[in-house]
């Protein structure tokens, strides 16, 4: 058992994560940096890539409440939010709580449930309040909802609307290890189940680096570069039929604060607005069929958009 | 950008021609990703060639991307020349590391211009003619040089001819502008400094500091690559951190301009 009490930088808890999760260090810095940014993370790849042992690694290193729903076609939104239950020893009904009610939730496979149990789960993630019967509740700070998707199956899914889509702060792509990471997954884990890093960090913590990053510098120029990034995203192109909304704006200086943070700054740099731009914006795209019957790969659109700007 | 890299070549058609000839040279590279375009191709130096026109295209090849890059050029001097290797920056998928993909070179002969003055016309007339003007011109260099010697033989000190100059050397303006900085320690002085970093290592305009370290643009140049990441965090920092981040950075510009200013020669 990995215990580590009492560390409070980004970095320890990242290393921790690694030395769980082998092989996807991109994957762990984006929970990372929307954790800090306090925002939702969505996480895309084939099976077997470690999204979900991600997630649960972080949530163990972080130490919170943790709860994981597994999504399928015959979820309910109660499921997610929770119900109100007629207690007949008392005569009354009272309120259970749902999963949605803890630090970090996982919504894995969030694409295998339909449209009602994912707008129950998403209008938590926007408003971090849920009403269930006629009381309102608060949803417990942080919160972070990671959910993942498989790319692969179409079948049985029911794909996430741009709207829906917006409410994550990044949408990570994650992809195979290189032969030399899994040749390092092998030796470390030779078939056992991975060690979870229990409790690197607070809650406490994680609230504090919010407020820093809050405090990290961003130079006008790079607030500049920023909105012409996102701008870029709206001229008229051959495959992107809507770019992103201002929420990508925010989400892009959010991260690039984080990333700072995480990186020992207290000042933003054009790297940083570059490093997560991809992050931000490939699920606020709106893609025309012809990147479809084009075969063109939307992450290349993604980047030849960034690169079009000048960095400053 | 993260490719699996299948072809990446440079040809030239026709390799043998004559001053004022077109050629074509074409960069193909294949990869198995389907995108757009390539960013971080840099092109082999083209001195001594006329750039008459550049045709960039990517298509979709099966499973992947065809990017073909043609140039039309023309020599402007004759001789042998090489051209290439052609570069490409890119995360290579293989690794999952920045790695730089290289062409082959090719090997182009420019033969002089044989031209009007190979004709008879110059045997019979031109050739006379230039002979009698260098005669002449040999003539008079002695003259001038004979009395250059009468000159130098008076007793009485008289200031030293100047010497026949060449075009001047590009001067280092980085010193200056160093100079400038610790008198004023501006940000925009630091942006000034930074700009100039940025055109010695030859950043594109997209091109971020982790763009230039990945692709290792200050070389083997420690000090360059130093003084990157010092004035870029000087351009960057909060304005209450500024005079810290300057001060930070100025003995690193300077080791950087020791190293690369030339060493004068004594008289």
């Amino acid at each position: 058992m990995i215990t580590q009490r009492n560390q409070a930088q980004p970095k320890q808890l990242l290393d921790a994560l690694e030395a769980t999760v082998v092989g996807q260090r991109s994957t762990l810095e984006s929970l990372l940096h929307a954790l800090i940014a306090g925002g939702h993370v969505l996480l895309e790849g084939p099976p077997g890539l470690a999204k979900t042992l991600s997630c649960r690694a972080l949530a163990s290193a972080v130490g919170g409440s943790f709860k994981r729903v597994q999504f399928t076609p015959d979820l309910l939104p109660s499921d997610i939010v929770g119900t109100r239950i007629f207690d007949q020893r008392e005569g009354e009904f009272t309120t259970a709580l749902g999963p949605i009610f803890a630090n970090i939730v996982l919504a894995d496979e969030i694409n295998r449930a339909p449209a009602k149990v994912q707008s129950a789960l998403l209008e938590g993630m926007q408003e971090r309040q849920v009403t269930i019967g006629l009381e309102t509740f608060p949803l417990p700070d942080p919160f972070v909802v990671t959910a993942t998707m498989n790319p692969l199956d179409a079948e049985g899914t029911y794909a996430l609307p741009l709207a829906q889509m917006d409410r994550f702060l990044i949408k990570a792509l994650v992809d195979y290890p290189s032969k030399e990471e899994e040749a390092r997954i092998l030796e470390r884990f030779g078939g056992e189940p991975p060690e979870m890093p229990r409790d690197v960090v607070s809650i406490a913590d994680v609230v504090r680096w919010r407020h820093e990053a809050r405090a990290v510098h961003v130079e006008p120029k790079l607030k500049r570069y920023i909105v012409d990034l996102v701008a870029a995203t709206r001229k008229k192109h051959d495959y992107v039929e809507r770019g992103a909304s201002p929420r990508a704006t925010l989400a892009i200086v959010a991260l690039a604060r984080a990333r700072a943070l995480v990186d020992g700054r207290d000042y933003a740099l054009p790297d940083d607005i570059r490093a997560e731009a991809p992050a931000a914006l490939r699920h606020r795209l709106a893609f025309n069929y012809r990147t479809l019957t084009d075969r063109v790969d939307p992450e290349s659109i993604v980047a030849a958009l960034i690169a079009s700007v000048p960095a400053p | 950008m993260r490719l699996h890299v299948r072809s990446f070549t440079l040809t030239a058609e026709p390799q043998s021609l004559r001053v004022g000839d077109t050629l074509k040279l074409r960069i193909a590279i294949r990869v198995d990703e389907n995108v757009l375009q390539l960013s971080n191709v840099t092109l082999p130096d083209l001195s001594g060639f006329d750039s008459l026109g550049d045709e960039r295209q990517c298509a979709s090849a099966g499973h992947g991307t065809q990017c073909l890059e043609t140039m039309t050029l023309s020599p402007t001097v004759p001789g042998d020349r090489t051209i290439g290797p052609t570069t490409l920056d890119a995360i290579d998928a293989r690794t999952n590391k920045p790695s730089r993909f290289a062409t082959n070179a090719v090997m182009i002969h420019v033969a002089a211009l044989p031209g009007a003055l190979a004709q008879p016309l110059f045997r019979n007339l031109v050739k006379p003619i230039l002979i009698l003007v260098l005669v002449g011109a040999a003539a008079y260099a002695l003259l001038w040089n004979f009395g250059r010697r009468s000159r130098r033989s008076m007793p009485i000190a008289r200031p030293q001819p100047e010497t026949p100059r060449g075009p001047a050397p590009p001067q280092d303006p980085l010193p200056g502008m160093i100079a400038a900085l610790r008198a004023d320690r501006a940000r925009a002085r630091v942006n000034a400094i930074r700009d100039e970093l940025r055109r010695r290592v030859g950043a594109k305009e997209e091109e971020t500091l982790a763009d230039l370290l990945a692709r290792r643009a200050a070389g083997d140049n420690p000090n360059l690559a130093d003084a990157l990441r010092a004035i870029e965090r000087a351009a960057f920092v909060d304005d209450a951190d500024l005079e810290a981040a300057i001060d930070d950075a100025l003995p690193i510009l300077d080791r950087l301009t020791a190293r690369t200013t030339p060493p004068t020669t004594g008289a």
